[in-house]
């Protein structure tokens, strides 16, 4: 649901990648997880670069994760992240406007870029003879973007175009922004990643230099290549394109603080585009990578993940409130959210769900989760994270993301036993701690009849605004 | 909206041996086309990783079950798929989405489990159960996917479902409700008000034109109903069941046997298709949706079956024009113009033909233009030939791409699906590359001038009637609908 990843050419919202939600549990007598063996290693220029030997098919993938993301915007260029990512496919010194992924498809590969609040990547998979065209085009760019006003206002339209296709033209899309917008007082994510169109408007090419020197340096970005190549020679290639691009100044990242809440927040929308009520919850909670991360992730399992989930059981099956509801513990670099979101059923009052839902939550609090419930939510993630490895693209990306948001790629490894530490306590401890209603935002979504169709938003809050 | 029998155009194969074939290494002239600039400065291998593909092992059960199994050995990991070859096609017209119901409640209940204790079951051991009729399909899919260890578990569970299921009426009163509500919110959803108003003009009475259950159909349907097609059509000598995992057919097949050898065959009635309409006039079908601030277009024909000869040939025409980013469309309404976030074209094909389409989501004021340039981009590669290095890269992209799916052991499994399905020769993966480098230039105008057929095209626009229309207007006749689907003059 929430999470979104602005992806350049196809949308990609991150709900749950398998890296998300993952975690696992094993005994002598499961299926273990393969493990997978990186080479670290960092260039004279700060350039980290990670290595994966992968000989099961005749690929290669690469990722280049940089440390910037929608975090690093500031107030009047919301969405320039973003942007700016679509500029790196316009051109550089040796490589014309649109020439990066013309060659990337027209010779057997996929590739896209997308933008997180947390950072931005860049990825391609190629037939492994290819090794050296996405060497080339990856460094090419990081060395020496060319930027006109033209393309700037080009991708400007499209980004815009992506905004109204996925937020301004889709019931609900308003909500899923207001939501954080609400629920966060402090800036850095409290905007949205696509950003809002007069700051799109505003953004100009001194912008888009500025960003590229600041943030777009070696040693502020992650290498990651897996496949069917020689790590000595792959590692000789890498340092022979990327070895001479100068370093820059540590590049600046904001401290995010999230300042206590003192009282729920809530907000109706009313969406002249939408037909049936949504409800969209959120709770403060811990950053990612931490334990109880990890435990909320379990428990959102078990409240939304399959059939025999909670929520589908009883809200959905049992009650017949509920069309649908799921959870998910969002793992941010910084402070995160905790995400219910459902749609009542027809004729339902929303109050009426979100009455029910909040009765779920109070019961963890109250009872805990069982053990049986705790190894169904491990033995889901733990298959998820063996299918992530399936794709070597998966693994490059997976491998700059855990750099750059928590500076672990053995995490790649790791994150197995991080959810098998996780116990029935843990689970009801944090839910205890964080699933309460000072630390909650709601935001209820009403259709309404077209007549008014400019979306009005109505805050109607016991506890509304800061404090 | 899914796929089943409607593959869509995926190219695959698979690994056994590797070879490196070398195409003709000529220097690349740096090309420039609308919306990209082409210095030719990066170093691109101009060979081709040439990869055959590997091939299950094909069993046939005394029953007529038959079972196509692929080792893939990277992962402990396995999955089944089931493929029924009765699907939404043939539902009846009073009961649009009987073969989807029938599929979604299999695990609703069965003579050994409960609906709670198949969920259970299945998240119990992390797995993943489905089934699904897509509409446009000639066939239904099970689905059961999991680690290998707990192979015999999944068998268990899927074959219980496909065999036993009840189809109780609690159950299926529930899921009524359920499905009432996805048909009311599916209507906001601008995507599918413009593939309704799509498939209904294409296809008129032909079954593929649904694309939904109605409220009719799904306050009509009963769970005696649901048992006539269930045991009509879930049979053995209806079905393929395709395995692909970490595991080997010895191993595998006594397994099989022990879940569904003791399935019983039965006769199947053939089911004929009616005869597809042929196209009036073009046309431009408005949806209005007040307050859009997209129009969302989708223009097209009826394209083939997945036999005619001419599949291969459409594929490379249909790269060249809107197959991916680095196509026709997507350059020159999205990288040259900034209409849009994207602009594809695909087509798909059955045992009858699918649609060939092209579709975009363009902000409102632009909706005139964007239509303009689409159907400039349609004239064009109808007259002019495609210049050599155009045509030369989507061919080699097409060959070059089947190393990736390598990746992707399901794709290749339902490539060989599609072998079995349509009863392919032997080696028709093997000579697909050969088959998409004898696609010439002549071949790609003969195709383009076959299917993307100007005189009958329809087109579909939903957006802000108000805002747009006058625009479209002028590119020809034009329909309006109102977001219910209804015409607005009555007719």
């Amino acid at each position: 649901m929430k999470r979104q990843t602005r992806g350049r050419f196809y949308g990609v919202f991150l709900v749950s990648a398998f890296w998300a939600a993952t975690g696992i549990v094993y005994s002598a007598a499961e299926v273990r997880v393969p493990k997978t063996a990186f080479h670290d290693v960092r260039l004279e220029n700060g350039l980290r670069v990670l290595l994966v030997e992968d000989h099961s098919a005749p690929v290669v993938s690469m990722a280049v994760t940089y440390n910037v993301g929608s975090r690093n915007e500031r107030p009047g260029r919301t969405g320039f992240a973003h942007l700016f990512e679509h500029m790196m496919f316009k051109g550089s010194e040796n490589v014309g406007t649109g020439e990066h992924f013309v060659l990337i498809f027209n010779n057997g590969g996929s590739m896209n870029g997308t933008t997180s609040e947390d950072r931005t990547n860049y990825f391609e998979t190629l037939p492994a003879n290819q090794l050296d065209l996405v060497l080339f085009l990856e460094a090419d760019r990081m060395r020496s973007l060319v930027l006109s006003k033209e393309n700037l206002n080009n991708q400007r339209n499209a980004v815009q175009e992506e905004r109204r296709l996925r937020i301004d033209n889709q019931p609900y899309g308003k909500s899923i922004l207001e939501i954080d917008n609400l629920a966060y007082d402090n800036f850095a994510y409290k905007h949205s990643v696509i950003g809002s169109m007069e700051d799109l408007d505003a953004a100009g090419l001194d912008d888009v230099r500025e960003f590229f020197r600041v943030y777009y340096a070696p040693n502020n970005a992650v290498v990651s290549l897996v496949g069917d190549f020689d790590r000595a020679k792959c590692l000789e290639k890498v340092k022979k394109y990327f070895g001479n691009i100068p370093s820059q100044p540590a590049a600046p990242q904001p401290k995010i603080i999230e300042p206590e809440h003192y009282g729920e927040r809530r907000t109706t929308i009313f969406d002249p585009l939408a037909r049936l009520p949504q409800i969209l919850i959120a709770y403060h909670i811990p950053r990612g990578n931490t334990a109880e991360s990890y435990a909320l992730s379990v428990l959102d399992s078990v409240l939304g993940s399959g059939r025999s989930s909670r929520f589908y059981q009883r809200l959905v099956k049992e009650k017949q409130l509920a069309r649908n509801a799921v959870a998910q513990a969002d793992r941010r670099r910084g402070p995160s959210l905790f995400y219910v979101m459902a749609y009542p059923q027809p004729g339902i009052p929303v109050e009426k769900l979100e009455k029910a839902i909040l009765e779920e939550l109070e019961e963890v609090q109250r009872n805990g989760i069982s053990e049986q419930e705790l190894e169904k939510a491990q033995a889901q993630i733990r298959r998820q994270i063996i299918l992530g490895l399936q794709s070597s693209l998966a693994t490059a990306r997976r491998l700059g993301e855990y750099v750059v948001k928590f500076n672990d790629p053995n995490l790649i490894n790791t994150l197995f036993d991080k959810y098998a530490a996780v116990t029935k306590d843990d689970v009801q401890q944090a839910a205890h701690q964080y699933l309460i209603e000072k630390n909650r935002t709601v935001v209820i979504t009403q259709p309404v009849q077209k007549s008014g169709l400019s979306g009005s938003s109505k805050p109607k809050g016991r506890g509304h605004g800061k404090q | 909206m899914g796929n089943s029998k409607f593959i869509l155009v995926l190219i695959l194969l698979f690994v056994g041996a590797v070879d490196l074939l070398s195409v003709r290494a000529q220097v690349d002239k740096p090309a420039s086309m609308k919306g990209a600039d082409i210095k030719g400065r990066a170093p691109v291998n101009r060979e081709i990783l040439r990869v055959s593909l590997p091939r299950p092992t094909r069993i046939q059960l005394s029953n007529g079950l038959k079972v196509l199994i692929l080792e893939n050995h990277k992962l402990p990991t396995i999955a089944f798929s089931l493929m029924i070859k009765t699907g939404a096609l043939s539902d009846p017209p009073d009961l649009v989405g009987l073969a989807g119901f029938v599929a979604e409640m299999l695990q609703e209940g069965t003579v050994y489990r409960t609906s709670e204790q198949i969920a259970g079951e299945v998240d119990g051991i992390g797995a993943s159960l489905s089934a699904g009729a897509s509409f446009g399909a000639s066939t239904s899919r099970v689905g059961a996917s999991g680690l290998v260890d707990d192979s015999e578990v999944l068998l268990d569970l899927m074959s219980d479902i496909v065999r036993n299921p009840t189809f109780p009426a609690d159950e299926l009163n529930k899921f009524k409700q359920r499905e009432m509500a996805d048909i009311q919110r599916q209507r906001s959803d601008p995507s599918f008000l413009a593939r309704e108003r799509f498939y209904n003009v294409l296809y008129g009475d032909f079954p593929a034109a649904r694309v939904s259950s109605t409220l009719g159909s799904v306050e009509k349907v009963t769970s005696e109903k649901l048992k006539d097609f269930h045991s009509t059509y879930y049979r053995p000598n209806n079905a393929i069941l395709g395995v692909v995992g970490d595991i080997t057919p010895n191993n595998l097949m006594p397994l099989i046997k022990k879940y569904f050898g003791a399935w019983e065959q039965a006769q199947i009635p053939s089911d004929e298709l009616p005869q597809l309409m042929k196209l009036g006039k073009s046309t431009i079908h408005l949806v209005d949706r007040p307050g859009s601030v997209q129009t969302n277009l989708i223009a097209g024909n009826h394209s083939l079956t997945r036999k005619n000869p001419d599949f291969i040939p459409l594929n490379v025409m249909n790269r060249i024009l809107g197959g991916g980013p680095a196509s026709r469309l997507f350059l020159n309404l999205r990288e040259d113009k900034g209409y849009t976030y994207g602009a594809y074209s695909r087509f798909r094909s059955g045992i009858y033909p699918g649609p060939w389409s092209a579709a975009t989501q363009v902000r409102t004021e632009v909706s005139e233009p964007s239509l303009r340039e689409m159907l400039r981009e349609f004239q064009r590669i109808r007259e002019e030939l495609v210049p050599e290095k155009e045509l030369d890269d989507a061919r080699r992209a097409m060959v070059a791409s089947f190393a990736l799916s390598l990746e992707q052991p399901s794709t290749v499994l339902g490539n060989w699906l599609i072998v079995e399905y349509y009863r392919f020769p032997e080696d028709y993966w093997d000579r697909y590359p050969e088959h998409v480098a004898g696609v010439d230039d002549k071949v790609v105008q003969d195709i383009a001038n076959k299917y993307v057929d100007l005189d009958h095209m329809q087109i579909v626009a939903v957006g802000d009637e108000l805002k747009i229309k006058k625009g479209l207007d002028k590119l020809g006749k034009v329909i309006t609908y109102g977001s219910d689907g209804r015409r607005k003059d009555g007719q």
